[in-house]
């Protein structure tokens, strides 16, 4: 149920940031809708084959949006599956989408997609253990180890909530490869990272990678709305405002860090993960 | 009855090994005799593990009998077409100490705590160690180190089941004595921290098949050693969970890490089992501290898929042309069975969902998440968890550089050209290996056998993500394309030597997480400026160096103890024997 609602969602939220940003930049923008009308035209489209390319390059995109659909599948926002220990396998999920598209740059033999592949796995590297604990500390906050059985935030666990949104916050932006981890508007080969990796993806490829880049940011929505203290649909949809209003005003005022300086910011986010969670284990409270 | 059907399997193995040595063909019923065995093992251990008490054996050697006979079922057909191109003395030797050596590996499972034990024990390692340096004059060195280990193992060990066979009560310092020595002598086998140096230098330069059998079942016998010894010797002091979790822990990172600089591709697989080895050994530990089941359902499952998945990955890379990395490229093309199924192994190796690598993982981390809150000690465990995702990105990284290097892309070399794939008998091995591997991965229940474990929808994710996946993959590859250079910035005649290298693809992680050190040279360009310049990176192991400079003092006493030993003179061989007997007698006195 929460897949088909992220995948039907996923456009128009990616077109509206596109429309916020345009708006805050004092340009016409192309409207909330344009990303329908651009994935359908992809989708249509014929696509290039570059020489080396093995089945691997199609599996990269297919992947891509699999791991994000099928890991929204335990989201709670609408009633779905649910089991002790669903965050795990939503996260690995998320992690099977993403070794493909690694592999799937790696196979064009450009020096530009193994480029992306290195940097996303660093990245990726560097946020997993943070986020995972974070997710953890959640849970164990909670009592109950499934996604559906977290508690809201209240003033009993607002500490580690705190702890646990920054963490989320900062992986949303890694994973979801926007500013000021990564641009996603960039045309210049050399500084990109998520953009390096779909390089060679034309037509119906580049359209499943688009989907699943913004598929991807809001599985983080929807988690950061999970703990957010309203009903789950009201949740949600507080928390994709606030997500795509934030994300439009970073990348109008703010800048991208430098590619050497991300792993900083990174660190926020283990430290706030450890932090979580020595918070519940110690049983801190405010 | 049953005593008969568990001893038929060791008549096969040792009757093929006789056959070998006396019969014109010493290779022809090799295959057979390996895999009949291996059905026979299977036949005898599985129902053991599915119900206890049912078997001939008990549970605990019936899951590792039907582990080593799923490995000897594929190892049969692969050795077959393997060795044909083995000719002379080394053939029949091969053909001979092979089954020998399944048999002894097979027969630990079975063997009671003792001098029965310690035989077998150290006639594997024995073995172990003839069959690695068959394989020539580049193989030497590795088995020495298999040997040094074995020794460290060996001398770990005697010395537990000596204080063991005493029959006394064991306690205090006695008792930790007792597992310092059951840590050492299993924990070397099983690669634990840091005693696992010898692993990466001597299993990649057995041959393919040797690799499989060493990293998939005799290193598995290490962790089998370590969980007997929870009944041989009973409940071990605190220390040794603690211990076993955090070595285990830092070993798994650090292996990753140093794989992630390995330039030989077997190398990085064996740092790969080091790396599975630790979690494995942490998982031990996790139950030792909270005794919870969660580490042990995490302990087997993750034991029998490392142990598919792995011999899978070193199974296929025997059609490999070369072992170095800077080599390979663009293999898929050439060797596209061989790819497959090293991509089936990559994606269960890294721990991803569809696949039983995830399963292990998920016990793993449901077992730290199960510390108790509001402890200081054992709740601080749930730390655990982030170290065991760190491990678990690194590897994806790992095996993204692996098969991203050698099969994707363009090659490297001209020997990628020259390279055969699977052919019928390897083919079939193959095929064994990763046929468990799916269907272990669908029904996890049929790991988990007699164990009453929580589990998630398996089977469930396992079709949507596979019948998903084929159906747009299959959409995909029927759209309309067209051939094209890579894009490459525009630039029109790209080269395969533009492609990233093996250390390009991990500098920075290793720069991020500075573990390993990393010198870069260059070397300006010569001449007109028509070759191009070069860039040389040295890779250097502080611990790796630590070892070394060990190695070296070591040597340096040995050769001053042996100048004093082996004097010459008569005398002192005399006293050292009656000093040798007084020392036995001590021991042994009742």
């Amino acid at each position: 149920m929460t897949s088909l609602l992220l995948l039907l969602l996923a456009p128009l939220f990616s077109g509206s940031i596109k429309g916020l940003k345009a708006a805050l930049q004092n340009r016409r923008g192309p409207g909330l809708l344009y990303d329908y009308r651009n994935l359908w035209k992809l989708w249509r489209k014929d696509y290039v084959w570059p020489r080396p390319a093995t089945p691997v390059f199609l599996l990269g995109p297919v992947a891509a949006v699999l791991g994000p659909a099928s890991a929204a599948v335990v989201l709670p926002v609408l009633p779905g599956v649910s089991f002790a220990g669903d965050f795990l396998v939503l996260v690995y999920l998320l992690n099977l989408g993403r070794t493909f598209q690694a592999l799937a740059a790696l196979d064009t033999g450009s020096a530009f997609g193994a480029q992306g592949s290195y940097r996303e796995l660093l990245l990726a590297a560097l946020t997993e253990p943070g986020t995972l604990l974070a997710l953890a500390a959640a849970q164990l906050a909670s009592g109950e180890l499934s996604l559906a059985g977290l508690a809201h935030l209240d003033a009993s666990n607002a500490l580690v909530y705190l702890l646990v949104l920054v963490a989320l916050a900062i992986a949303l932006v890694a994973e979801g490869a926007r500013m000021p981890v990564d641009d996603p508007t960039t045309h210049l080969e050399l500084t990109m990272i998520h953009e390096a990796q779909v390089l060679d993806h034309s037509g119906p490829l580049l359209a499943l990678y688009e989907l699943a880049a913004s598929l991807k940011l809001l599985v983080y929505v929807s988690l950061i709305g999970l703990l957010l203290p309203f009903p789950r649909v009201l949740a949600f949809a507080l928390a994709l405002v606030v997500t795509g209003v934030a994300l439009a005003v970073l990348e109008t005022y703010g800048v991208r860090l430098r590619y050497l300086r991300v792993p900083d910011l990174l660190s926020y986010n283990t430290l706030a993960g450890i932090l979580a969670t020595l918070g519940v284990v110690l049983r801190l409270r405010n | 009855m049953a005593t008969y059907l568990v001893a038929a399997p060791f008549f096969v193995l040792f009757g093929q090994a006789v056959w070998a040595l006396v019969s014109r063909s010493p290779r022809a019923p090799l295959p057979w005799a390996l895999s009949i065995s291996g059905g026979l093992m299977l036949i005898i251990g599985y129902p053991a593990w599915l119900r206890p008490g049912s078997g001939a054996v008990d549970a605990t050697s019936g899951f590792y009998l039907t582990l080593l006979g799923l490995l000897y079922l594929a190892l049969g057909p692969y050795l077959g077409s393997y060795l044909e191109h083995h000719h002379g003395g080394r053939a029949r030797l091969e053909a001979s100490l092979i089954p020998v050596f399944a048999a002894v590996m097979a027969g630990i499972t079975l063997a009671p705590m003792g001098y029965r034990f310690l035989f077998l024990w150290e006639t594997m390692t024995l073995l172990g160690y003839v069959l690695i340096a068959l394989d020539g004059a580049a193989s030497v060195n590795g088995s020495r180190w298999f040997f040094i280990a074995s020794r460290v193992s060996g001398g770990g060990l005697l010395l537990a089941l000596i204080l063991l066979a005493r029959g006394e009560a064991i306690d205090g310092t006695l008792r930790s004595l007792v597992w310092a020595g059951l840590l050492i002598g299993f924990g070397t086998k099983a690669a634990l921290f840091p005693l696992h140096m010898w692993l990466p230098r001597s299993h990649p330069v057995a041959m393919s098949p040797l690799s499989a059998l060493l990293s998939g079942g005799m290193t598995k016998l290490g962790l089998y050693g370590l969980f007997r010894s929870l009944t041989w010797a009973g409940s071990p002091p605190g220390w040794v969970g603690w211990t076993l979790v955090v070595l285990g822990l830092c070993g798994a990172v650090y292996a990753l890490l140093r794989g992630l600089a390995e330039d030989d591709y077997k190398a990085v697989l064996a740092y790969s089992s080091v790396e599975n080895l630790n979690l494995l050994l942490a998982a031990l530990g996790g139950y030792l501290v909270l005794h919870t089941p969660l580490f042990l359902y995490a302990f087997f499952v993750h034991q029998l898929a490392h142990a598919l998945f792995k011999s899978l990955l070193f199974l296929a890379s025997g059609a490999l042309p070369s072992r170095s990395l800077s080599e390979l490229g663009g293999l898929w093309k050439t060797l596209p069975r061989t790819a497959a199924y090293t991509l089936l192994g990559v994606v269960a190796a890294a721990g991803l969902p569809p696949l039983a690598g995830f399963l292990g993982e998920w016990y793993l981390f449901r077992g730290f998440l199960s510390a108790p809150s509001g402890s200081a000690g054992p709740g601080l465990l749930v730390l655990g968890l982030g170290a065991v995702a760190l491990a678990s990105s690194l590897a994806a990284a790992l095996y993204v550089r692996l098969f991203g290097l050698a099969f994707l892309g363009s090659p490297r070399s001209r020997v990628v050209a020259d390279a055969q794939d699977a052919r019928r008998g390897t083919h079939l091995g193959l095929v064994l290996l990763a046929g468990p591997l799916l269907l272990v991965s669908a029904f996890p229940r049929l790991v988990l056998g007699a164990m009453d474990a929580p589990l998630f929808p398996v089977l469930p994710m396992f079709a949507a993500v596979t019948v998903a996946g084929a159906g747009l993959f299959a959409h995909l590859r029927g759209r309309r394309r067209s051939e094209y250079g890579p894009w490459d910035c525009g630039y029109g005649a790209p080269s395969p030597r533009m492609q990233a290298n093996g250390l390009g693809l991990s500098e920075q992680l290793l720069k991020a997480l500075p573990l390993v050190q990393l010198r870069v040279r260059s070397l300006p360009a010569r001449g007109d400026g028509r070759e191009a310049s070069q860039v040389h990176v040295d890779v250097r192991d502080p611990l790796e160096d630590a070892y070394e400079q060990l190695g070296a003092r070591y040597g340096r006493l040995a050769r001053g103890m042996q100048r004093l030993l082996q004097s010459g003179s008569l005398h002192v061989y005399l006293a050292l024997q009656f000093l040798a007997l007084v020392i036995v007698l001590v021991v042994i006195w009742p």
